[in-house]
């Protein structure tokens, strides 16, 4: 059986379109851009997480525009992406040159610069604040006056501080295996499809672009038995890197010849994964490993659970989803995941009707016998 | 001053500052724009702290304009959508390379903006540190 051409449906396209505009503005109250950018930085943060693409202002356009809808907003991101020329390739931007906002470890207490809980969320009741029914613009500028007198009253260090990793701490103490430098050029997943088994490059551009339920329900399921990871976080770090560009033309390639163009908020995990290794005697003994996460934002969940997901496909097993990198990495991608099902609402009126064509075949032969 | 510190505080600084330097250029030079103020991506190449190797993270959002002054070609760019300042920072990129006796002035003024970001970033790591954990070990 042939395909079928149908028409008909232009007008009712339309109203359609007409109707979502109207469910849209019916409430009659305007959502300012600036106001999602200043109360809904998670919103914001995921959104430019799980569509690649790091631009504030966009993700809280396309968040006004999709009405709050993640996957709508991700795809509207994606799509703008496309349409955007790739100027530049930026130098390596490295973490340890991070601006800190918050900083933690669960492995130790004593960390070398200490532990920083910066903003979180972590050790607040989740009880409903019916306060905010009520707050005030007025109400809030006189509290912002006040936290702003006391860290007038602070007397800050000479110079900002910058920490260490604890890894590196780690590493010297010959704990941790040390790696050299590995200037291999990544992968790029926007440029070339990823054929399995993928670099490591590739595994972590696609995680860190993850959607961030899938990406975290399938660390989760790692963690409760159909993985062989459970990790200890050695450190999350919420911060933000520089972003420097090299001059397109000129031979003086030095950092101090570099532009800046900006800086990137990032959530960096680094977990410990205790693994049995056979040493030169062929001895058994435990050593540890690191498991990887990163992504735009604060986004701590979702940086905690690709730590895991990196340290699951290092070791690929094929009796554990979690370790299988096709099933994880083809699985985690929000408008792959989402288009996918969605289309599922599409006319598939002719294949449908070749299946009921069957159905009625076998019926109708069952009869007959 | 290096080109990386110079930006750095111009981006990071007051936009008004940008404006200034670039508007002393335009009264005395002629500025031909070379590419218009535009949009476009720049990938971000990171290292990963676990096996020190490369990968890409994402893209950020950027402004480029490229302008030409006394023969000398300058670049701007910068995060987000910034139109009027990828323009200012060209302009005061092409003054650097064609060696203006303006950048000498400029100095002070951006050696300024740079202390006033350093204490405003000095005073914001106080009120950080604030919540910085100071473990006891209880006798039990």
């Amino acid at each position: 059986m042939g395909y079928v051409a149908v028409k008909g449906g232009t007008e009712a396209i339309d109203a359609s379109l007409r109707r979502l505009q109207y469910d849209r503005l019916k409430g009659e109250k305007i959502l300012e851009i600036e106001t999602i950018l200043a109360t809904m930085k998670s919103l914001v943060d995921q959104v430019m997480s799980e569509s690649s693409l790091y631009a504030p202002y966009l993700a809280a356009l396309a968040i006004k525009q999709a009405e709050g809808s993640m996957e709508e907003a991700v795809f509207i991101m994606r799509a703008h992406r496309s349409t955007l020329p790739r100027l530049y390739y930026s130098e390596t931007a490295e973490t340890e040159r991070m601006e800190v906002k918050r900083r933690i470890s669960a492995s130790f207490k004593d960390i070398p610069g200490g532990q920083l809980l910066g903003a979180t969320t972590d050790y607040t009741h989740r009880l409903m604040d019916f306060d905010l029914l009520n707050e005030s613009v007025e109400m809030n500028a006189e509290w912002l006056h006040e936290f702003a007198k006391e860290v007038m009253e602070l007397k800050p260090d000479a110079e900002v501080k910058y920490f260490p990793k604890v890894v590196d701490y780690l590493r010297k103490e010959g704990l941790f295996k040390n790696y050299s430098m590995d200037e291999t050029s990544p992968f790029d997943i926007t440029k070339q499809s990823i054929q399995f088994p993928v670099p490591r490059s590739a595994r972590l551009q696609t995680l860190t672009r993850g959607q961030t339920g899938a990406v975290t329900a399938l660390g989760y399921a790692s963690l409760r038995g159909y993985g062989q990871v459970h990790p200890t976080v050695g450190e999350v770090r919420v911060g933000e890197i520089p972003v420097l560009i090299s001059h397109p033309h000129e031979l003086d390639e030095s950092p101090e010849n570099h532009y800046y163009i900006g800086e990137i908020e990032v959530t960096e995990v680094e977990s410990f994964v205790p693994v049995k290794v056979k040493n030169e005697q062929n001895v058994e003994q435990l050593e540890f490993e690191i498991g990887y996460g990163i992504c735009y934002g604060q986004n701590e969940t979702k940086a905690i659970a690709m730590s895991i997901l990196d340290q699951c496909l290092e070791h690929p097993a094929s009796s554990f989803p979690t370790h299988d990198e096709e099933f994880v990495l083809m699985h985690i991608d929000s408008v792959e995941a989402t288009g996918f099902i969605s289309h599922l609402k599409l006319p598939h009126y002719v294949t449908f009707q070749s299946k009921l064509d069957s159905v009625r075949q076998v019926k109708k032969g069952e009869e007959q016998g | 001053m290096n080109r990386q510190r110079r930006t750095k505080i111009l981006i990071q600084g007051s936009p008004l500052l940008a404006k200034e330097l670039a508007d002393a250029i335009l009264e005395h030079y002629k500025v031909i724009d070379i590419v218009l103020p535009r949009y476009g991506m720049t990938m971000v190449k990171m290292r990963e702290t676990a096996k020190n190797s490369l990968f890409y993270i994402g893209e950020v959002l950027m402004t480029e304009a490229k302008v030409e002054v006394e023969g000398q070609a300058g670049i701007g760019m910068l995060m987000g959508m910034e139109d009027e300042r990828a323009r200012q920072l060209a302009i005061i990129d092409a003054a650097y390379k064609a060696e203006l006796p303006q950048t000498i002035e400029w100095e002070t003024r951006l050696l300024e903006m740079e202390q006033v970001l350093h204490r405003d970033k000095t005073k914001e790591q106080a009120a950080l540190f604030k919540t910085k954990v100071t473990f006891e070990t209880m006798d039990i």
